[in-house]
């Protein structure tokens, strides 16, 4: 098992898995509802310059452009291909 | 299809005939729901009107293949049902409609009502879909599926079982195109079964959205055609969302709508303009040159003059943003200047709203509805009247040419610029300590979904339009008119008791003038006179009627047309001991003043229709007139320590 980073962490072009939201209830039930939840497997295709938002494709399908401050909320593993 | 004519106001459901079916079209933001609803209804959905639900749900009658005529909504686009939402987002209406049907329908236990959800799905994203459809089974909702763009999932190289997903999920699942003529006898026929309970439906509630997903999709071996198709994503995204060409072909972006606003209106907004001038001139000729005919004229014409010239923007405005919307560049732009709006508390989305309102507040409040977060959203509508729009530049052009004609060129310029510039710092000081005390609060996390690209749908793109300039002449267009008879009232109308000196103009009588010397003290401080006040009176409706107020206090014709005149006076303008009336100081107070002031009844109509509360409309007035009035006061006094005139 490798080990756990923060989504912001990510290198670019990495497979990786979310394995944790840490959001309040609220918050991390509406990420789910958009469909970044535990589980999913994601990309970072690319960072906005000066510490705006991620491009993140997710594996099961659809894009979404991710704010830093909830990406660094959200831990990942890389996952093995 | 027959299209109802109803407009009166209904319960959701509420039954219209012996018995009312009611078909709602719910799914997430693009799924294509618009586009299925446009071909269903064939382009002749209204503006439903339902008590308690804030924002627009289009609605049309069409009829089944059963005969029975159905009721469809275009619910605006959701999420999901259950997680928690702030209270008049459109993911909040559309739960809201959804609610009262199944109360509605609990109520007359089924007897005279009937409805039936049919959530839309991108078969491309699935996954996402899915997780709607899961909800929608645990809140036992009727409901069945309709997958779009299935061109779009052949494009790609997939092929999708849809029996075998009708069967995990227990609903009817049907795979349409939007191009496909056949899509609304296809979806139209699935309905009608499902209303009739003539399929099966015990939808599951215990499935794996994404596991699913990968079980009923399945990739076929790429093709040329599927291969050029992923690198032209990839090539597009590459350079738009690229951090120094994409920021740059965002502004080019920006700058061309921001143009067409401008330029392919002006010329419309000309014609209208003449109509209205035309039509005053018919009025005069057969009322002659009374007080109805004035009133006739400059009172109720004029508004409705302001209304029309209004339209072209509103429509170039509304096609532009569901053109960007639609063809998924929209999330993109948010994308790449996120980070420099969270600077001012708000977000990527903010951005075109806040680039519009240069040219124009009115549609730029209306363009705040790409905002999904309702107190970013209020935040944007806020401090949106305090950009510096086109009707500011007749009265910058008088107040420089009165007060500045001794300074350079180059001085004059700067001060112009600096006025924009200003402008924009105090916008982003009201929008910074807003987020901290009215709209304070916590807000959606920012997570934007990136659509696919796709090439935006003319029949939609119209309707959008179409419905967008109707709300406006509607809601906006009426207040506007009636704010425009009560101001000239005001300017028109002498003042009980009031008798004014000889060869005075008959302003000095009127209502505003009296007001005016009443507020003197008050705004003396700042440098203003009565005189100045009537025109800061005239010009509350119209930022561009200052001009002309002014110009009928001193007595000089058309000075909306010709300032030079007027600004002379102004100038040459002196106090009984011979002293000038009016400095640099005055005019710096002035420009101050108007930059900040919301003086638009339009702007103030729109805020209302958007916020659906006069609350904020007057919070608007309030903190930018004293604003306005404290900076003016601040200007003219600083002015004198620093020795000006």
């Amino acid at each position: 098992m490798s080990s756990t980073e923060t989504l912001d962490g990510a290198a670019l072009g990495l497979l990786v898995r979310i394995v944790a939201l840490h959001l309040d209830e609220e918050s991390a039930a509406w990420l789910a509802a958009v469909g970044i939840a535990p589980g999913e497997e994601c990309i970072v295709l690319r960072r906005a310059a000066l510490g705006g938002p991620l491009h993140v494709r997710l594996v099961s399908g659809g894009e979404f452009a991710v704010a830093r401050e909830i990406a660094r909320k959200l831990d990942v593993t890389r996952v093995s291909t | 299809m027959s299209p109802s004519t109803s407009h009166a106001p209904r319960a959701v459901g509420e039954p219209a005939g012996p018995k009312a079916t009611t078909v709602a079209l719910v799914g997430r933001p693009n799924c294509g729901k618009s586009s299925l609803f446009n071909q269903i209804t064939g382009g002749s959905a209204r503006v439903g009107n339902y008590p308690g639900i804030t924002v627009d749900v289009l609605e049309s009658s069409v009829d089944l293949p059963s005969g029975v005529t159905a009721s469809f909504a275009d619910l605006p686009g959701l999420y999901s049902v259950e997680s928690t939402v702030a209270r008049d987002t459109d993911e909040a209406v559309a739960r809201t409609f959804i609610d009262r049907l199944k109360e509605q329908a609990t109520r007359e236990q089924a007897k005279n009502a009937a409805f039936v959800v049919v959530q839309v799905v991108d078969p491309t994203r699935l996954a996402l879909g899915l997780r709607l459809t899961k909800e929608l089974a645990r809140a036992e909702v009727p409901f069945l599926v309709a997958l779009t763009h299935a061109d779009v999932l052949t494009a790609e190289g997939r092929e999708l079982d849809v029996i075998g997903l009708s069967q995990r999920l227990g609903v009817p699942v049907v795979l349409v195109s939007s191009h496909d003529a056949g899509a609304k006898a296809t979806v139209l026929g699935a309905i009608d079964d499902h209303l009739r309970a003539l399929t099966a439906s015990q939808p599951s509630k215990s499935f794996d959205p994404v596991r699913l997903a990968r079980e009923v999709v399945r990739d076929l071996p790429p093709t040329a055609e599927v291969t050029r198709r992923r690198a032209l994503t990839e090539r597009l995204d590459g350079l738009l969302l690229g951090p120094v060409i994409g920021p740059l072909l965002f502004v080019a972006v920006m700058a061309l709508v921001f143009a067409a606003v401008f330029l392919v209106a002006d010329p419309v907004t000309e014609v209208i303009d003449k109509l209205v001038a035309l039509a005053k001139s018919a009025i005069e000729r057969r009322l002659g040159d009374g007080l109805l005919s004035s009133f006739l004229s400059d009172g109720i014409l004029s508004g409705a003059g302001t209304v029309l010239a209004f339209m072209p923007q509103i429509v170039i405005l509304a096609v532009a943003l569901e053109l960007l919307e639609a063809s998924g560049y929209l999330a993109r732009g948010a994308f790449l200047v996120d980070r420099t709006l969270r600077l001012m508390g708000l977000s990527g989305r903010s951005f075109l709203p806040l680039l519009m309102g240069h040219a124009c507040a009115i549609p730029a409040i209306s363009a705040t509805r790409v905002v999904r977060d309702p107190r970013e959203r209020l935040t944007t509508i806020l401090v949106l009247p305090l950009m510096t729009c086109s009707a500011r530049l007749p009265t910058y052009g008088l107040v420089l040419a009165a007060f500045f004609a001794g300074s350079s060129a180059f001085f004059r310029a700067a001060l112009f610029v600096g006025l924009y510039f200003a402008s924009i710092l105090m916008a982003l000081v009201v929008s910074l300590v807003l987020r901290r005390t009215a709209t304070k609060g916590k807000g959606l996390p920012l997570v934007l979904e990136m659509p696919a690209y796709r090439v935006p749908q003319g029949g939609v793109v119209a309707r959008k339009a179409y419905h967008t300039a109707r709300r406006f002449l509607r809601d906006v267009g009426t207040t506007i008119v009636v704010c425009s008879a009560i101001l000239w009232g005001a300017l028109k109308v002498p003042m009980p008791g009031a008798h004014p000196p000889e060869g005075t103009a008959p302003i000095e009588a009127s209502i505003a003038a009296t007001v005016g010397r009443a507020i003197e003290p008050l705004t003396r401080p700042a440098g203003f006179d009565w005189r100045i006040d009537v025109g800061l009176i005239g010009s509350f409706g119209q930022r561009e009627l200052m001009v002309a107020t002014l110009g009928i206090v001193y007595g000089i014709e058309s000075a909306e047309d010709e300032p030079a005149p007027l600004a002379q006076k102004l100038s040459e303008a002196k106090r009984p001991d011979g002293s000038p009336l009016y400095g640099v100081r005055t005019g710096l107070a002035i420009l101050v003043f108007f930059m900040l002031a919301a003086q638009c009844m339009s702007t103030i109509a729109a805020i209302k229709r958007e916020t659906k509360s006069w609350k904020w409309a007057g919070f608007v007035v309030g903190y930018t007139y004293a604003l306005a009035y404290c900076a003016a006061v601040l200007v003219y006094q600083l002015g004198a320590l620093f020795g000006l005139p």
